[in-house]
């Protein structure tokens, strides 16, 4: 059988989807994540689909190996190499201080030490012309010294090696050959865009996690690859995928691997019923995630900031990824009253374990779960298809202590509860929407993870959104979403010319040359250029300015007119004007080269006589909606076409949709469920 | 019943701060001003109907106080003849402003007829008119040389914008383009806080939305007096001394006597020196404005800015100081001042609130200018750019190395990739500042930063004004003095120092030295952590001997610490601080 696989491996869960070409079924599987060896958890999953020896023609793999290697600071001893003078430059960062009022703030620290950063004479101007040759001498030291220090990986970050990689590729060359098993990263061969502390912080991350990454990623080819005609992907940061030999090389591509699956389904589900701009969310046990994708493209960003925060900086990444807003707000959230007596709900999550005070394993702080068993909201014995009965007991107990505080009734805390994480939703998606300028009302809200279906119809609302999608397996959907994806390569070169200063056609030589680096790197991968199909894209200014905006265009402009004509356009939309008389500097050149793979064809959902009927009813409480007696529906019950009104319930096993009264839902071809929003 | 009126209250407040966050998006986005858009100089909020703050954007300390004082003029002098529709501009510094870049947008909003809330977009433009082009000269001695000044006027009448004032602004400032888009981004902002508040009013109801206003002000106030009750009771008093005011070199004596009772703290400047008559001078609202910003750094730093935190202040200070400057006094540097006033404050409290208060910082901006022609295309260059420093240590911690003053906030320092493309100008280093050292102590002070630039092209000069190159930030509970802020240029074999450094022509091939101070330190220095020493001496920071002579740290040849050989030497030690500070020069 012919199979495509995706693995996704999250904090409390390792999930497997995938599509059996000659069943034309999607199946999937789950299994607890396993920390000590994240390669058992897939393993299981495998083994619980029955694919263990099975014939796997494509693994696709999100994982969170860099992240967390990053996060519990259990990277290897790492060294940066830096032009002489420029040392301290990873240290100082750009020194800024969001948390304003705060006197004692702290920075960002380094993830290598002073004495680790080692200064090597040589200099580039900003064109990329050698000021200073490359000290042979230097380089003899850094070497002495890293092998001293016992360091197990080398960044190097040169000032304008953008412009010019030479100096940065010989000291690569020259330590690779003295360091043996030492992992040696250059940050011109992450990023070629300019900003010295920005693209110093990227490869020095690469450094501290690439041993690791490449040990991990080594071992699941020794678990999945053993049939030699298996591909084996890794989901990318910028949505799309490459292949594990790479991912080895430049392991901060990965950093994102899973969340960003999801926005990618979350795309390819609205491409499925015609709809090409979709808000994606996903709630699970600790964040929700949310991101815009607009005419059927995520939205990817070149300003990511790793642990960003509105009061810390956070360590800026200098790749493209996915832009998602993610905050502390999900089902094992807690609710805790501030010492003046306002109710808050999370960031601080109760996790998988011991997780809500229902799950009775032994919680006995208030939780959006426990509010909502006790909204009436989610079915005590049907919570993961009945595997864990939750306690009404335990959830009651928890949330009468808040309310005995809040001097009010345990029924209107648990409503309090929902109505405030669903505020602070609210104000995560209007960050991705109304904040960017765009008119939440005109796309579709695609809910995943557990907790997406239980509260996108009270956001949606609130929001002016009209339509709500539940995909097929909520609860699996960023694994869905890597069943979605394809290649992907984003080059990007800082190139600084006013446009009366270069001709189309070196604007052309320049994209050319990116486009056979994307091609050589495809080919290693037997890949073809006739499946590559390019992006391109400009970062422009007007004289002056220090910012740029982004400026996509399709095929090869004839002028340079039309090019700025295209920027004056751009930064008109985004800033409400334009200099037409100010001179245009382009800044900044990207390429994106996707491989177009064919993506499964989904099984449409068989029109089978199934019985349809309601399951049970019970009381929920709606919050604004009142308390109203609801019909209960089993989705995998319900054949293409059912509909029905609020207020209804409908459950299935890895998640439950909240109908509310005045909300219509109805199932489509695929099985995907959608609510309709009064008009 | 009562509890669930108080979630929708928390609500409505989550939705002020998104509105507030929203204005500062669009003022961000359709602005000109690089000033703006790129250093985000800028600040919004939405206060009550009696002009009291109750959400504002993050951004910059130094709008913290002000828009309060603002609405309340406006609110004096218009009087029974506020209208909706009216939008007010003001950048009056005498009249609850800082300095005439600043300018203020207010619009009133109305429901049902009722005057409810004001909402204010405060943005420096880059140009108002006056003596310089960016009207911020440094030896400008009258508020006139300062450009224009629109004394609370009013700029919509029905929402139409007023056209002879567009027309006497375009034919007062250098770059009316560039001003006259700062004053739409300042309008759309105001706009969008009018609309979203009545998005409130029509959901939840005005006297919810009132309501919540109240909740919100007194939260803040009873969160403010909860803390200020950690501060032990007391009279704290510091003194100091501004480096001159960019017409004279004299010191400038200031003072302050900070009074902790209870839950309420009284802070009075009598006794600062007389107003200067060069712009380093604060009116009476930047003063305020620089003493709230250090109220909210020892109550809640990290909780929401409104006018409720500032209800258990009062601030005493008497007309025509360097502190409350009256007019024509010039203000266009106030934020070397207001930068004092702040740390004059903090000064006095960091020993009663150390848990909040680190030791002291290089305190001043450093702002240098370096322009010039660019070679390649005649044109001027304008290389502005303030520099970040050390600050000092607290009772747990080492300073912050190359962070950026108390006065800005979520401000970025320049790339050195940027610089090089941008201007005729060559970065020979960017680095710690470890030659001048630190103030030692239990824990240490951050380092400064030394940024030397090559001169690449003719005609170029440069200026600037840098404080804090006298006194040294200071230490506290036995913590030595960091070191102090200064430029040099180096031209040949000349070597030019200077801080308040007027007009000066370079020439290609000369280099210019900024270099910024270390913080002081926090703890007698012998207190600190051997291993700790070890590190700063492992990391290059200080050498082997400067670990003996300031800290009593013997060293192995192999950078291990000799444990015997540093109890002796700390035990014997009976040597001064400054004794030590003065060893280190010889180490």
């Amino acid at each position: 059988m012919a199979t495509r696989v995706a693995s996704d491996i999250g904090g409390t869960f390792t999930d497997l989807v995938f599509f059996d070409e000659a069943a034309n079924a999607v199946e999937v599987s789950k299994a607890l994540s396993t920390p000590h060896d994240l390669t058992e958890g897939v393993v299981e999953t495998l083994r619980l689909a029955g694919l263990i020896d099975g014939d796997i023609d494509d693994f696709i793999h999100g994982c969170t190996i860099v992240i967390n290697a990053i996060t519990e600071g259990k990277g290897v001893r790492t060294a940066l190499v830096t032009t002489k003078g420029f040392r301290d430059v990873l240290e100082i960062g750009r020194g800024n201080r969001p948390d304003l009022y705060n006197m004692r703030f702290e920075k960002p620290r380094p993830f290598v030490p002073r004495r680790l950063r080692f200064e090597v004479r040589e200099r580039m101007d900003h064109q990329g012309r050698i000021l200073l040759p490359l000290s042979r001498r230097d380089l003899e030291a850094v070497a002495a010294a890293c092998a001293r220090a016992e360091v197990r990986a080398v960044a190097i970050c040169y000032l304008h090696a953008y412009a010019n990689p030479d100096h940065e590729v010989r000291t690569a060359r020259f330590l690779r050959r003295r360091l043996p098993g030492v992992a040696v990263s250059m940050s011109s061969d992450i990023t070629r865009e300019w900003r010295e502390y920005e693209r110093s912080n990227t490869v020095v991350l690469n450094a501290y996690v690439q041993p690791i990454a490449e040990e991990y990623l080594r071992g699941l080819e020794r678990v999945v690859g053993r049939q030699r005609r298996t591909y084996l992907h890794i989901m990318q940061s910028n949505g799309g995928t490459t292949t594990f030999s790479h991912a080895k090389a430049r392991p901060i591509q990965i950093i994102e691997s899973g969340p960003v699956a999801g926005v990618i389904g979350a795309a390819a589900v609205g491409q499925l019923v015609g709809e090409r701009n979709v808000i994606s969310l996903d709630i699970g046990g600790t964040t929700a995630k949310c991101s815009l994708v607009e005419d059927g493209q995520p939205r990817v960003t070149t300003e990511y900031k790793l642990f960003q925060t509105r009061l810390f900086p956070g360590y800026p990444v200098k790749i493209p990824v996915v832009d998602i807003v993610e905050i502390g707000a999900g089902g094992g959230s807690i609710a805790w009253l501030e010492s003046t007596g306002a109710l808050r709900v999370g960031p601080v999550s109760a996790g998988a374990d011991p997780g809500p005070a229902c799950y009775g394993r032994g919680g006995t702080l208030p939780t959006v779960t426990d509010a909502m068993l006790l909204a009436g909201v989610l079915n005590p014995d049907y919570f993961l298809g009945g595997r864990l009965r939750l306690d009404q007991g335990q959830a009651r107990g928890a949330i009468a202590s808040l309310a005995a505080r809040m001097d009010t009734s345990i029924e209107s805390a648990a409503t309090s509860i929902i109505r405030l994480v669903n505020a602070n939703m609210i104000n995560a998606l209007k960050l991705i929407s109304v904040q960017r300028g765009h008119d939440p009302r005109d796309f579709v809200l695609v809910a995943s993870g557990g907790g997406g279906p239980m509260h996108a119809a009270a956001l949606a609302e609130e929001l002016g959104i009209k339509e709500v999608l539940i995909p097929n397996y909520p609860g699996y959907f960023s694994a869905w979403g890597m069943l979605m994806t394809e290649p992907r390569i984003d080059l990007v070169r800082t190139q600084l010319a006013r446009t009366t200063e270069t001709t189309v056609d070196k604007v052309e030589e320049v994209f050319a040359e990116m486009a056979r680096e994307i091609l050589q790197q495809y080919a290693t991968e037997l890949i073809a250029p006739e499946g590559v199909v390019f992006a391109r894209s400009l970062d422009a200014r007007y004289h002056g300015q220090d910012h740029t905006v982004t400026v996509a265009f399709n095929g090869t402009p004839a002028t340079m007119e039309q090019i700025e004509a295209l920027f004056h356009a751009v930064h008109k939309k985004t800033y409400t004007f334009d200099l037409l008389d100010t001179p245009v500097e382009i800044v900044s050149y990207r390429l994106t080269g996707v491989r177009r793979a064919a993506k499964p064809e989904l099984p449409r959902l068989p029109a089978a006589p199934r019985p349809a009927g309601v399951k049970s009813r019970r009381s929920v409480d709606f919050g604004e909606g009142g308390v109203r007696e609801a019909a209960v529906f089993e989705r995998s019950s319900l054949p293409p076409d059912f509909g029905g009104d609020g207020p209804a319930i409908v459950e299935e096993v890895s998640s439950t949709t909240v109908v509310p009264p005045g909300h219509r839902f109805h199932i489509d071809a695929f099985g995907q469920l959608h609510v309709h929003l009064p008009v | 019943m009562l509890q669930v009126e108080s979630v929708t209250a928390e609500i409505i407040k989550g939705k002020l701060l998104a509105t507030a966050d929203e204005m500062g998006i669009v003022l961000a986005r359709t602005s000109m001003s690089p000033v703006i858009y790129e250093v985000l100089d800028f600040a919004c909020g939405v206060t009550d109907a009696a002009g009291q703050l109750v959400a504002q954007t993050n951004g910059i300390t130094l709008f913290t106080g002000t828009f309060g004082l603002q609405v309340q003029s406006m609110l004096r002098k218009f009087a029974g003849q506020i209208l909706p529709g009216d939008v007010y501009m003001t950048n009056d510094p005498y009249g609850g402003g800082t300095h005439t870049a600043d300018i203020a947008l207010i619009k009133p909003i109305f429901w049902d007829g009722a005057l409810i809330a004001f909402a204010i977009a405060v943005a420096h433009w880059s140009e108002v008119g006056g003596k310089v082009a960016g009207s911020l000269s440094p030896d400008s001695t009258e508020i006139y040389q300062e450009g224009m000044q629109f004394p609370g006027i009013r700029v919509c009448r029905n929402d139409e914008v007023v056209a002879d004032v567009l027309d006497l602004v375009a034919a007062n400032v250098r770059l009316p383009k560039n001003s006259l888009g700062d004053l739409n981004a300042g309008l759309a902002a105001v706009r969008i806080c009018d609309a979203r508040v009545q998005e409130i009013c029509a959901k939840y109801g005005a006297d919810r939305l009132l309501a919540t206003f109240d909740g919100i002000l007194e939260q803040g106030e009873q969160l403010a007096r909860q803390a200020i009750r950690l501060v032990p009771n007391g009279v704290y008093v510091a003194e100091d001394y501004i480096d001159g005011d960019g017409i004279r070199d004299d010191q400038i004596p200031i003072r302050v006597t900070v009074t902790v009772k209870d839950e309420a703290i009284a802070v009075d400047f009598t006794g600062c020196a007389l107003q200067a008559p060069g712009p380093i001078n604060c009116t009476y609202s930047a003063t305020l404005s620089a003493t709230k910003t250090i109220l909210k750094a020892i109550t809640e730093p990290t909780a929401p800015s409104n006018d409720g935190w500032f209800r258990p202040l009062t601030v005493t200070i008497p007309p025509g100081t360097v502190f409350s400057a009256v007019k024509p006094a010039p203000v266009g540097w106030y934020y070397e001042g207001s930068a004092y006033v702040s740390e004059l404050v903090w000064k006095a409290l960091a020993p009663a609130a150390s848990h909040r208060l680190t030791a002291g910082s290089y305190v001043s901006l450093c702002a240098t200018y370096l322009c010039g022609r660019h070679p390649r295309t005649g044109e001027l260059f304008v290389h502005i750019e303030p520099h970040n420093g050390g600050w000092g240590a607290g009772p747990d911690k080492d300073g912050e190395s190359g962070l950026i003053a108390t006065t800005d906030g979520d401000t970025y320092n320049y790339p050195v990739e940027l610089v090089e493309n941008k201007f005729p100008l060559r970065v020979e280093r960017y680095g710690f500042n470890v030659e001048d050292g630190v103030g030692a102590g239990r824990f240490r002070g951050g380092y400064g930063l030394v940024r030397i630039y090559e001169i690449l092209a003719e005609d170029a000069f440069c200026y600037a004004s840098i404080g804090r190159s006298i006194e040294r930030p200071w230490g506290v509970a036995g913590g030595l003095p960091g070191s102090t802020n200064y430029l040099e240029i180096l031209s040949g074999r000349r070597r030019r120092r200077g801080a308040r450094l007027p007009h000066t022509t370079l020439k290609p091939g000369d280099r210019v030295r900024i270099v910024t101070g270390g913080g002081g330190g926090f703890g007698p220095p012998e207190e600190r952590d051997p291993d700790r020493v070890r590190q700063d001496v492992e990391d290059g920071l200080i050498s082997a001997e400067q670990a003996l002579a300031l800290y009593g740290v013997a060293l192995t040849p192999e950078l291990t610490v000799d444990q015997d050989a540093t109890a002796a030497v700390r035990r014997g030690r009976t040597g001064s601080p400054e004794t030590a500070i003065a060893d280190r020069g010889g180490g």
